[in-house]
């Protein structure tokens, strides 16, 4: 096991340099004239950042008030019954409920729930796969979308929610599975 | 959707924060103006109790004061680090610096007070003194609105700029991607990654053309997300984004591959979630690694479940009629 981790860890660090050098050699390669050629590509980067903007602000603004108002708190209580059924401690719902909507708020959770528990708590183990195995799934979505200026999403909204949901429920069953 | 969901988040949070701020100020939450006892030591020797004469001190409160106040238990007095500024003789403003051992209901006030968010304001007034030590009456400056403060300050303002700040933050390394990808394409690389995993791929994207480069970027995507590579991960998609909105008829609606691509992005499975490591290794996990094995069987079940979910929901008339409606 440690030294798959190893080895992934070292290729995470090889992998960009070496794909750039792979890119740009086969590129001269093939004959292509990869300056100017990437000049060209590169010019749109600016535009692309900028045309996030709006999106982000709306999405980011939307979850800040949510957060920062209690409501989140008061959705925590009113779903905490629930958890139980599923064998989720309540301690870790606010992660559940974070994690698609902020990255840095949902880091925040998990760092307080283990030093509150412990890393190696059922509850510290469990917010740590919920961390690991979720996205943060409404900043993707703004990005995404807004990088091509697609106001109207579509299905891609209510797929993704079942798809975090599954991610926690299996988050949850999992870690009871193999740690309890 | 997204317009719902905008909403109820807008809405809930704002008359949340409206409803628990009214409910405070109903039940006196804060104690605002009552007298709480305390004990003041000043470093430096005082020369001068005069208008505008600034000193390092530290505050002591008896812990029965504060549970009497506030209803909390602590298990020793609360000692606090201050710094006071003399009104007069007898009154001085006081800034207590917050830190771990604070109660949490005067960080609260702190957020209310609309200032630095770490420092309680407030007013003492001297009543005995015996060598440094004074005896004082603290009263801590009103707050009130405690929540729509901090909707303001962090929920509004706060996540603007970060917002921006992500966006401007993403330009470099989009920048460098995005050309890098000319280089890819114009040397036939994209459409040769797109021809590796042509089965799997026109399954999941049946609207785009095999060797279209749209898919040489998504598998680049998807291949970096595994890694753990958010670096080249999100530049990489978003020129997918591009090129899937060539193929898009009607533009500002999303295709059925974007939406696939999303979900399959937001779903990821993950290899390595290297800052979930990096934390369980330092708050002394004794094997931070062994949550691996179920991050990759949780986020390869949410992968699956959010592909079928993505496939199914595609049919559904609604989502059907928007794509249609707005191609004519």
């Amino acid at each position: 096991m440690d030294s798959i981790v190893s080895f992934i860890q070292i290729l995470s660090i090889v992998a960009i340099p070496l794909l750039v050098l792979f890119i740009v050699s086969y590129g001269a390669i093939k004959k292509v004239k990869i300056y100017e050629v990437f000049i060209e590509g590169a010019k749109e980067g600016f535009n692309v950042g900028v045309r996030i903007i709006p999106y982000l602000v709306a999405m980011l603004v939307a979850i800040g008030v949510f957060r920062t108002g209690g409501a989140m708190d008061i959705l925590t209580t009113i779903l905490s019954p629930v958890t139980n059924l599923i064998g989720m401690p309540a301690e870790a719902l606010p992660m559940a409920i974070m994690r698609p909507l902020s990255g840095s708020g949902a880091l925040g959770v998990m760092s307080e729930i283990i030093k509150a528990h412990g890393a190696d708590s059922l509850i510290g183990r469990m917010v740590s796969v919920m961390m690991g195995s979720g996205e943060t799934t409404f900043y993707v979505l703004a990005v995404y979308f807004g990088s091509v200026s697609i106001t109207r999403t579509r299905h891609a909204v209510p797929a993704g929610i079942i798809a975090d949901i599954a991610s926690i429920l299996m988050s949850v069953w999992v870690v009871n599975l193999l740690f309890k | 959707m997204l317009n719902y969901i905008w909403l109820t988040l807008i809405l809930i949070g704002i008359l949340t924060a409206i409803s628990l701020d009214l409910y405070d100020v109903s039940t006196d939450r804060y104690q605002t103006g009552k007298k709480i006892s305390a004990t003041v030591i000043i470093n430096n020797p005082i020369i001068i109790r005069e208008r505008g004469e600034k000193y390092l001190c530290s505050i002591r409160i008896n812990k029965q004061e504060i549970k009497k106040l506030y209803n909390v238990n602590l298990t020793e007095d609360l000692i606090q680090q201050a710094d006071i500024t003399f009104i007069d003789n007898n009154t001085a403003y006081i800034e207590i610096k917050l830190d771990s051992n604070s109660p949490s209901i005067w960080k609260e006030q702190s957020k209310g007070q609309q200032k630095d968010g770490n420092i309680l304001h407030g007013k003492i007034y001297f009543e005995k003194e015996s060598d440094k030590n004074f005896n004082v009456q603290l009263i801590v400056d009103p707050v009130k609105f405690v929540r729509l403060n901090s909707v303001t300050n962090e929920g509004i303002v706060k996540y603007a700029r970060t917002a921006v700040e992500l966006s401007i933050g993403l330009i470099g390394i989009m920048t460098l991607w995005l050309g890098l990808m000319k280089i890819a394409e114009a040397s036939g690389l994209v459409q040769k990654i797109a021809g590796w995993l042509k089965p799997i791929t026109v399954k999941l994207f049946p609207d785009v053309p095999a060797d279209h480069p749209a898919m040489g970027a998504m598998i680049m995507n998807i291949s970096a997300n595994i890694l753990g590579l958010a670096n080249a991960a999100t530049p990489l998609g978003l020129k997918a984004m591009q090129e899937l909105n060539k193929l898009n008829k009607k533009l500002g609606t999303a295709t059925d591959a974007m939406c696939t691509f999303l979900v399959i992005n937001t779903s990821n499975v993950q290899l390595i979630p290297a800052t979930v490591i990096a934390i369980r290794a330092a708050s002394g996990s004794a094997n931070p690694t062994e949550i691996l094995g179920p991050v990759i069987v949780a986020t390869t079940v949410s992968t699956i479940v959010g592909v079928i979910t993505v496939k199914l929901l595609s049919k559904l008339k609604i989502f059907r009629k928007q794509l249609e409606e707005n191609s004519k």
